[in-house]
């Protein structure tokens, strides 16, 4: 059912878009079900589209990876980008790409990419990842569940 | 005529002016609130984290800091910890966040966000 609403699309299919001067599509709003989600999917959280929205460029679009590192094993890593790699997967949500190399993808799927604004900090987190253990206190590190 | 009025008192905390234009303009939304307050928790992997908070009076034990006609209040707890401090306020596209310049402590959580003394 979530797999119809967001689309992942292959970096060919999006540079073929891109060539054709059409934008992404448009998928529908997230669904906060969580029994039976789909795998290999990263959803994008109201807050991250509209914060997207108001910083990316043309041809601009977030993309998160994962590194060793951090008090808790691994770390979140968010970048803006404009190229995408053969083994990236795109995310789309009402005109704003996310995008996650296949290696990181293992460690994100099921999760929500969010921007948080609280009063000392706002910045992209994940939350809700399914595949993280616990974290830092920051949101930034977390571990793996084995 | 009372010399001890001229002792010169060093500011607990220091702020930037970046951090004074973030804290005007978010008391700009808040009209009730005199400031902001600052002080530390126990909390994250260091040890120590920073927690910043809508104050919309001064406490009984705050330290009181006034730059360029913003007030910010220092919580008793975290003086000592705070003294000689920076407050700085860095935006990015990607975040923005209080960053505080403690010249006080001994190390940090990777994530900057906890810190030791």
């Amino acid at each position: 059912l979530l797999a119809d609403k967001i689309r992942i699309l292959a970096p060919r299919e999006l540079l073929t878009l891109r060539a054709t001067g059409g934008r992404c599509f448009t998928a529908g709003q997230e669904t906060e079900s969580k029994n039976g989600a789909p795998q290999d999917v990263v959803f994008i959280s109201e807050s991250c589209v509209k914060r997207l929205q108001q910083i990316l460029e043309k041809d601009e679009f977030l993309r998160v990876q994962v590194e060793g590192g951090g008090c808790s094993g691994f770390q979140y890593k968010f970048t803006l980008d404009k190229t995408i790699e053969a083994d990236d997967s795109v995310f789309e949500q009402d005109g704003v790409c996310l995008v996650v190399d296949s290696d990181s993808l293992e460690y994100l799927k099921g999760g929500t990419v969010d921007y948080s604004e609280e009063l000392i900090r706002s910045s992209f987190q994940v939350i809700h990842n399914p595949r993280a253990e616990h974290g830092c206190s920051c949101g930034s590190s977390f571990s793996i569940k084995l | 005529r009372d010399r001890r009025l001229r002792v010169p008192v060093r500011a607990a905390l220091l702020l930037t002016s970046s951090a004074v234009q973030r804290i005007k303009n978010l008391l700009e939304h808040r009209p009730e609130c005199v400031g902001l307050k600052v002080g530390v928790r126990t909390r994250g992997c260091s040890g120590l984290s920073y927690v910043i908070e809508y104050a919309t009076e001064k406490g009984k034990f705050d330290e009181e800091v006034n730059q360029d006609g913003v007030r910010v209040f220092i919580d008793q707890k975290a003086q000592l910890t705070l003294l000689g401090t920076e407050m700085d306020f860095i935006e990015t596209k990607l975040s923005s966040e209080f960053v505080f310049n403690n010249p006080n402590i001994k190390g940090t959580c990777g994530c900057g966000e906890s810190f030791t003394l």
